[in-house]
């Protein structure tokens, strides 16, 4: 029997954070709708917030960082390294981990087997991936507890988790792989303020830990008082850069609706 | 008033049960339901039917489900995923035409030969997993509903079933193959033992391994595991391929143990493939269920069958009372879901909503200071 475990973190990223994440020229239509236009940005560690109104390009942006659309036009480079973003693997074999406002969770399997799906633990057993379950479990617990989260028995399936706690553990997913750059569709968007305080406490953890952690999100009282740099966008385009502590919510909704440009 | 104190025992007080922790014992006891239904009737048959107790019966139930259960364990691991496959009981008589067209042909020509038979078995599963590949081809990468897809195919396959052979039963199959069909080791037969065998396998991947998890968890949700990176489509076909695979194999093995295919041969086949998932406990929404489930749900069908027989009861009364069974499956498996739901959420409150809280609390202090977990 051949024994082998599969690498449990993506190649060559050791979770160290990158310099900087920088997008150029980079453009999407949807047919006749132009969804990001000319896109000239750079991402640095720290969490960056990007808000604007529906339409205004920011899941567009999103879907392109996270491979799961490819921009018309335009590139992207991490450090010094150009992506070529074709599929969402493409990403987080780079670097980059999603956590969708969906979730992308599986629901009738457990915590362990959707923190670790895509990415399991298997030895080879008569040309069949067998799955190390014991060993996912426990670095399961490990990483849940890394993020000061107690979940007594990570063989619940996540159906039964409350929406904080499915979001803790999509968040968790980012911290087992060490993934250096965290991209978040509004994380919390569908939590009571208890469960938003708990996750945005999950999100502080990692941003302390060196990782760059980019929020799309409507939520501007909060990303506000969050974020290290927001970036308001508009009709595809990005209308506004700002440092949060020099602005106000009236200045960026007035960016955000186009009556200050 | 009775009644209300039992379910003040089995779920605690007041209210209706899904709105309370229910007792675990109940809940161990829902999981086994098929397995209880199973002992029920073997309970029941062996005290009303005469000759039921013997080994010759117990020897028949396993001949009766083996054909079947391997229709049946293809169809878990399609409906596992999410999806369901119409065309197995078509590919179980194209599957046994095409083999024992071949195996026919060479016993004619004089060669009697173990090796026809097992040519005749390659050619069965060739075939079925031809046409598994084609359901799996035409399901991923034409996006097509698998129920449009493999009704199509139902057809397809029916039909070639036909021309290969004119409509009419294909006989005359050399003696190995008879053997195969109808041989025994310690009154087990040949093809029960090729049938559990493949559920012993198949229970092992589904459950042991990453293409199983994946099985599930595209039932569960599809695009969570198409955003982990996963081929989906190579995944779909390889489930498709698979259940062809097995419905020729059962086509072969039907065709042997009658000394006969005909495209008639799977007529039936389809329900009651469906029906072994479902009794088994499978959800046909997917995502969730267990091979020995399905070996389990074959079992009843074919005690009901057996049982009916010895006890001279009409056998349109088995269509009914299996039609029964998989209506009561079901909401027994959706009841017990939602019984493990809610002691589910009721233990994981107990710790993780609590840390959740604490989490939140903490998180709203400047220093960010963590008590440790």
């Amino acid at each position: 029997m051949q024994s082998k475990t599969a690498p449990s973190q993506p190649a060559g990223n050791s979770g160290a954070a990158p310099t900087e994440l920088r997008l150029e020229g980079v453009s999407k239509s949807y047919g006749g709708v132009r969804a990001l236009q000319e896109i000239n940005t750079t991402f640095r560690s720290g969490l960056t917030g990007i808000i604007g109104d529906n339409g205004a390009g920011k899941s567009t942006m999103m879907k392109i960082l996270s491979g799961v659309t490819r921009p018309d036009t335009g590139t992207i480079t991490l450090g010094e390294k150009a992506l070529h973003l074709t599929s969402p693997v493409d990403a987080r074999l780079s670097g980059i981990e999603s956590l969708y406002q969906d979730l992308a969770l599986a629901d009738t399997l457990d915590i362990t087997s959707n923190i670790f799906l895509g990415r399991e633990m298997t030895r080879s057993f008569a040309g069949l991936r067998v799955l190390q379950d014991r060993a996912m479990a426990k670095a399961a617990r490990e990483t849940l507890s890394q993020v000061n989260i107690r979940i007594p028995d990570v063989a619940v399936p996540v159906r039964a988790l409350s929406g904080g706690q499915r979001q803790a553990v999509a968040l968790a997913r980012a911290v087992r792989f060490n993934a250096p750059v965290v991209l978040l569709d509004e994380p919390t968007a569908a939590l009571g303020p208890r469960e938003t305080a708990a996750v945005n406490d999950i999100i502080g953890r990692l941003v302390d830990s060196g990782r760059m952690v980019i929020i799309v999100t409507h939520d501007i009282p909060a990303i506000v008082g969050m974020a290290d740099h927001l970036i308001v966008m508009r009709a595809g385009r990005i209308v506004r850069e700002v440092d949060p502590r020099q602005t106000n919510q009236e200045e960026l909704l007035a960016y955000m609706v186009g009556s200050r440009t | 008033m009775q009644q209300a104190n039992m379910l003040q025992r089995l779920f605690g007080a007041g209210g209706g049960p899904l709105e309370r922790t229910p007792n675990k014992a109940v809940l161990f006891g829902l999981r086994f339901t098929n397995l209880a239904v199973l002992l029920i009737l073997l309970v029941f048959f062996a005290l009303s039917a005469p000759g039921f107790l013997s080994l010759v019966s117990f020897s028949n139930i396993l001949d009766s489900t083996s054909v079947f259960l391997l229709l049946a364990l293809g169809e878990t691991f399609v409906i596992f995923a999410g999806g369901i496959d119409l065309s197995v009981g078509s590919m179980l008589s194209l599957g046994g035409v095409a083999s024992a067209s071949y195996m026919s042909e060479r016993f004619a020509a004089g060669d009697d030969g173990v090796l026809t038979t097992v040519v005749g078995i390659l050619i069965a599963c060739a075939v079925g997993l031809l046409g598994g590949v084609l359901n799996g081809v035409v399901i991923a990468y034409m996006k097509l509903d698998p129920l449009i897809v493999t009704l199509g195919t139902l057809g397809i396959f029916l039909g070639i079933a036909d021309l290969i052979s004119n409509g009419l039963p294909v006989g005359d199959l050399p003696p190995a193959a008879f053997t195969l069909g109808n041989g025994q080791f310690l009154h087990v037969p040949y093809v029960a033992i090729i049938a559990l065998g493949f559920a012993a396998v198949l229970s092992f991947v589904a459950r042991k391994t990453r293409f199983g998890r994946y099985c599930y968890a595209i039932g569960a949700s599809q695009e969570s595991v198409r955003r982990a990176g996963v081929n989906l489509n190579r995944h779909t076909i390889m489930l498709y391929g698979i259940s062809g695979a097995l419905a020729g194999l059962a086509g072969m093995l039907n065709a042997a143990h009658f000394s006969s295919a005909s495209s008639s041969a799977g007529a039936n086949a389809l329900l009651v493939a469906i029906a072994a998932v479902v009794i088994g406990g499978t959800p046909i929404s997917g995502g969730e269920g267990k091979i020995w489930g399905t070996v389990i749900g074959a079992l009843i069908y074919t005690l009901l069958d057996n049982g009916f027989v010895l006890m001279g009861i009409a056998s349109f009364w088995q269509l009914v009372v299996v039609g029964a069974l998989i209506i009561l499956a079901v909401y027994l498996d959706e009841y017990q879901r939602r019984l493990r739901l809610t002691v589910g959420i009721s233990r994981d409150t107990e710790g993780v909503a609590p840390a959740l809280a604490a989490d939140g609390a903490a998180g709203q202090d400047s220093t960010g200071a963590k008590a440790s977990a």
